[in-house]
């Protein structure tokens, strides 16, 4: 455990969202470059075959090129835009397979066979604010990290790295901050969570 | 009602205290405070899970490769529904049409060319040379010192500067009956590799090597495949190459034309 730590830059804040909305052909391949990533995670978690998560993953670019003029970039990130296509298409490859799986059980009368992935809304979900932690400040994602990950104290953050507890705090508040409303606007179910999600039934 | 802090609520919702007895009284009373700790909760467990996904693995060069294959396609076409198939042939593939290769400097588009450089032509027997028109007899008094007098011209193509190449450039391409492409070619611009020649389908882009030329200006016979369908393949293109050991076109196409019988 260290707190120093060689991290790649942040992703600048850029206009890439509204180059590849007004159609410039380099934004396309500069988007790949940062969001292919994610969302050919996004299909290799979530369905068994590999073949079929990289098809998702071809297929959501091409949606999201020709169909960039319903990207609103005022209404969230275009990597959160890009993993609601390809969530989308998760789900229809996972339930055309579920649809295959019950054909053949109903010929084979074999117990459901099909590995359940993580949700497709859970991954998309953590991508996305796997992407805001990476925006956020050094000091805010340097303090998250240890807290996440390393299941650090604010004192014990505040030990470690020789700042002092309140400026943690701060930083963590802000952080938390940060990761809850990117969540809430580019999470798989946009919007900001009702006050007692679960609790007023 | 005195909601909790939202500092402490952080604190909660990452599990670095427990509730004491009067916030748990709250939280059971009041549904914004409760929300908004479930809701930081759920960031928190968000944010944990993320430790796995810095360092995810690029995808593969093909997956890109199928994007712009696929948009490519999609963006030559009149409406997204139609087959590309259908479309008939562009009878000036060097003009700006649609199906032409579009200039050098568009940088997304001419990565296409390697891909469709590897395509290996298919042409069948069908198409073999003697279906290409009507023949004409060499004009021997044209161009002097001719490598190929009294051999009858199947098809022929003036070539032109093509994109960005300087004016003067020119050439001709001639089909022999003999099977063999001749070439001549004059004020090529200087290349820090050397000048490739090409036959294209202008409706698939298809192509396939013929031949290389070292010289600006000259003449040259290169041999065509004995079964090669100049109907389809009706583009003569002469390009800019570098010693780079990539076979596939470059994208840096300095000539055009397109034969006729």
């Amino acid at each position: 455990m260290t707190a120093v730590r060689q991290e790649p830059d942040p992703p600048p804040r850029d206009d890439l969202a509204q180059r590849f909305r007004a159609g410039d052909e380099t934004a396309l391949r500069e988007a790949y470059d940062r969001y292919g990533r994610a969302v050919l995670h996004l299909a290799t978690s979530t369905l068994a075959n590999r073949s079929d998560a990289e098809d998702v993953t071809q297929a959501t670019f091409v949606a999201a090129w020709l169909g960039r003029e319903t990207f609103d970039p005022a209404k969230g990130s275009l990597i959160g835009w890009l993993l609601g296509i390809g969530r989308r298409k998760v789900i229809d490859r996972l339930r055309a397979s579920a649809r295959e799986t019950r054909v053949v059980e109903t010929v084979r009368q074999l117990p459901d066979p099909v590995a359940t992935g993580p949700d497709p809304d859970t991954v998309v979900d953590r991508l996305v604010v796997a992407d805001e932690l990476a925006r956020l400040p050094d000091d805010q994602r340097r303090m998250l990290e240890l807290a996440f990950y390393d299941d650090l104290t604010h004192q014990q953050i505040s030990t470690v790295t020789g700042v002092p507890l309140g400026t943690v705090k701060s930083h963590i508040r802000r952080g938390m901050a940060s990761l809850k409303r990117r969540w809430e606007v580019d999470g798989a179910a946009p919007g900001p969570r009702p006050a007692g999600l679960s609790g007023t039934r | 009602m005195q909601h909790l802090d939202h500092d402490r609520l952080v604190f909660l919702a990452l599990g670095e205290s427990e509730a004491d007895h009067g916030e748990t009284d709250h939280l059971g009373a009041c549904a914004t405070c409760r929300g908004e700790l479930e809701n930081l909760q759920h960031v928190a467990g968000l944010g944990a899970a993320t430790q796995t996904l810095r360092d995810l693995p690029d995808p593969p060069e093909h997956i890109w490769q199928g994007i712009d294959a696929e948009i490519n396609a999609a963006e030559e076409l009149p409406s997204l529904t139609g087959a590309r198939r259908q479309r008939s042939a562009p009878t000036e593939p060097a003009t700006d049409s649609p199906a032409a290769p579009p200039p050098a400097d568009d940088s997304r588009r001419r990565r296409r060319w390697p891909r469709w450089a590897t395509t290996v032509v298919t042409a069948t027997a069908a198409a073999a040379l003697g279906v290409v028109g009507t023949l004409a007899v060499l004009d021997v008094g044209r161009r002097e010192p001719d490598p190929a007098p009294q051999q009858i011209v199947l098809a022929s193509a003036p070539l032109t500067a093509y994109g960005q190449t300087p004016k003067d450039a020119n050439g001709d391409a001639r089909v022999f009956v003999d099977g063999r492409l001749h070439l001549h070619v004059a004020n090529l611009p200087d290349v820090p590799g050397y000048y490739e020649v090409w036959l294209i389908n202008p409706r698939n882009m298809e192509m396939f090597s013929v031949g290389v030329l070292r010289d600006r200006s000259g003449d040259a016979l290169l041999p065509l495949p004995p079964n090669v369908d100049l109907e389809a393949y009706s583009v003569v293109d002469v390009s800019a190459e570098q010693y780079d050991n990539k076979p596939a076109h470059s994208g840096d196409s300095l000539l055009r034309g397109t034969l006729t019988g």
